[in-house]
């Protein structure tokens, strides 16, 4: 059962190490010129001393030659990436046999269908986590100098390091499959996982994300740079270091008090990078379970 | 565990109320039967009359709605594992990888059954001159027929169940399947069901046989015994039914005179009458008249005996 599922998938499996080598080539071409110039423009030492306070010409010279190309064409191919790979991947397991009339070829041998799903989708998860964790590696190297400025709590750096991105990838995988067998079809299979995985993910990420934890709230006294009552200063994701002086936090809000004193952020601290990750990777791991539960438990049950 | 019929032989496969509803519509309903290991059964009916059904309910492909099946003793229900090693399944339009080559597809076989017979299965390519490194989808119709078929025959299971396995081929792969698959189950003692809308198709082969139309069994027995049941009638057209000596299976009128198909008790041969012109029918003859039966009833319920209970 473990060859038949090889045999069935191997072509995808090239396909996915084609775009592994792919981004690891645009990954080691704009990395390797990322890091000459982090080096030259002497922000390693900068930022050891001063937290980049005392360097912002060179800091902003350095974002602005690598962060646009970082952050816009990078990530919003990002964003949809995992889940299209998830769907891909996952819509036609089941859907196809459905389509081509090959389910009763498969099913039809000793090894009963629930045997060849769970083999099958054992297998294929072990593949798109292998995958997740290799792309997960090569964005981190490539990402490392602009992370020293910026840290990575911040989202579209957030979502592609750590345990998110093979979490991602997972969960569109389970929804496709179970799409696919209450479907039949691949195509509208991979359109009714898809939809469903982007609201999820947008929805995390913009909405509880930066609550999974308690923010951390940080009063200060403003002496003469006080925000005024009420209004909110922006949350300055740009800005190095960020407003509470350290590198690495993600500020959430930023007010002044109601004396015109005092000024009030909320952020998440860097060191929580891996408590949150593993908390957003644990929604995204328990729905992928679900899903991929339900398709054993439903190919099980009904089967034709 | 094996169930065996009232003559001590093995039963290969035990129908009992057997019944699956599609929504309102029964594809099948009311199947009993019980058929003896190393019968060649032909499954007829047209396209629609709930052959398909039936056969994914006995390989387990789909559950029955009410009823019982089984096959060499294992039910429908408990161990699906135990009764997927007893069916080899060649199913309609014989669906196989399209991508994989020939040797692939026989790997798949070998890796999905612990009784794989991969000698078998390479013989027979070798025998059928099919190139196991080509494609299947560059294979022919007749020689996609041929793996499918191999796919079912190399499980080497007891009971082998082919469904419409020609009805997609020309004549002439048509031919060729048929004789092939005569010459490879001939003294095995394989036990065979194979469902066909052509009637023509089956004769050679069977020596059994199931009539289905409408999701129900209209005749079902040993192709012989049947055949000594029945006779073709041709009679003066005047004549009612009452007068025949059985059961008119299906009565055609011309100007002058009736051919009837008569159901008749073999044991007390009904005296000849004059103007009557008795004969045996042929194979043909005996599964139209049984094709083109109306039911007997409003609701679509044949409430005649079968034949299953003629021959008993």
């Amino acid at each position: 059962m473990i060859w038949v599922s090889w045999r069935q998938h191997r072509t995808q499996a090239v396909a996915c190490l084609g775009v592994l080598a792919a981004l690891a080539v645009y990954a080691i071409l704009v990395g390797t010129s990322m890091r000459t110039a982090f080096s030259h423009d002497g922000l390693p030492a900068c930022l050891a001393r001063s937290q980049g306070t005392i360097c912002q010409d060179a800091v902003q010279a350095f974002t602005g030659e690598f962060g646009s190309a970082v952050n816009i064409a990078f990530y919003s191919v990002l964003l949809i990436a995992p889940g299209l790979l998830g769907v891909i991947i996952g819509a036609p397991l089941v859907a196809s046999e459905l389509e081509y009339g090959t389910w009763r070829l498969a099913w039809s041998q000793t090894i009963s269908r629930t045997r060849w799903l769970t083999v099958k989708l054992a297998l294929v998860t072990g593949g798109l986590i292998v995958l997740g964790a290799a792309m997960t590696a090569v964005i981190t190297w490539y990402r490392a100098p602009m992370d020293r400025l910026t840290g990575h709590l911040l989202p579209n750096i957030y979502d592609y390091e750590g345990l998110v991105l093979t979490a991602y990838i997972l969960c569109a995988f389970g929804f496709g499959v179970l799409a696919g067998l209450l479907i039949r079809r691949s195509i509208p299979a991979m359109i009714a996982a898809f939809i469903p995985w982007l609201a999820i993910r947008l929805v995390i990420e913009n909405l509880l994300r930066s609550h999974l934890v308690a923010p951390v709230t940080l009063v200060q006294n403003c002496g003469g740079l006080c925000i005024e009552s009420g209004q909110n200063g922006g949350t300055g994701i740009s800005a190095i270091p960020p407003a509470t002086g350290r590198i690495g936090d993600w500020v959430l809000s930023i007010g002044g008090n109601a004396q015109g004193t005092q000024n009030v952020f909320t952020y998440q601290p860097a060191d929580r990078f891996w408590s949150l990750q593993f908390i957003e990777a644990g929604i995204f791991v328990a729905l992928t379970a679900a899903a991929l539960g339900a398709a054993v438990w439903l190919l099980h049950r009904r089967p034709a | 565990m094996v169930q065996d019929d009232a003559h001590g032989g093995a039963l290969a496969l035990r129908a009992e109320r057997l019944g699956r509803r599609y929504g309102q519509v029964w594809g099948l309903r009311d199947f009993t039967v019980e058929v003896p290991a190393g019968a060649i059964v032909g499954l007829i009916g047209p396209n629609g009359a709930g052959k398909t059904t039936l056969l994914e309910m006995i390989i387990g492909l789909l559950e029955p709605t009410e009823g019982e099946v089984s096959v060499f003793g294992t039910t429908s229900r408990a161990h699906p594992a135990a009764r997927l090693a007893r069916v080899g399944y060649l199913a309609q339009d014989h669906p196989l990888y399209r991508d994989f080559s020939v040797a692939d597809t026989l790997h798949l076989g070998r890796a999905m059954n612990p009784s794989w017979d991969q000698g078998l299965a390479q013989a027979r390519m070798d025998a059928l001159g099919t190139p196991l490194k080509r494609k299947v989808k560059a294979l022919s119709g007749g020689q996609q027929a041929q793996v499918a078929l191999t796919m079912a025959l190399a499980k080497r299971a007891p009971l082998l169940v082919l469904d419409e396995p020609v009805s997609s081929l020309d004549p002439v792969a048509r031919l060729e399947f048929m004789q092939d698959l005569m010459a490879t189950v001939a003294g095995t003692g394989l036990t065979v069901i194979i469902a066909s809308h052509v009637v023509s198709e089956l004769e050679r082969l069977c020596d059994w046989l199931i009539v289905l139309t409408g999701g129900q069994v209209r005749v079902a027995g040993p192709a012989g015994d049947l055949l000594a049941a029945h006779r073709l009638l041709t009679i003066p057209r005047a004549t009612p039914d009452a007068e025949l000596p059985g059961l008119a299976v299906h009565r055609t009128d011309d100007d002058r005179h009736s051919t009837v198909l008569v159901r008749i008790d073999p044991a007390r041969p009904a005296a000849q009458r004059p103007g009557w012109q008795a004969d045996p029918p042929g194979f043909e003859q005996l599964v139209l008249a049984y094709l083109q039966r109306r039911p007997q009833t409003a609701a679509g319920y044949d409430t005649a005996p079968t034949a299953t209970e003629v021959t008993r």
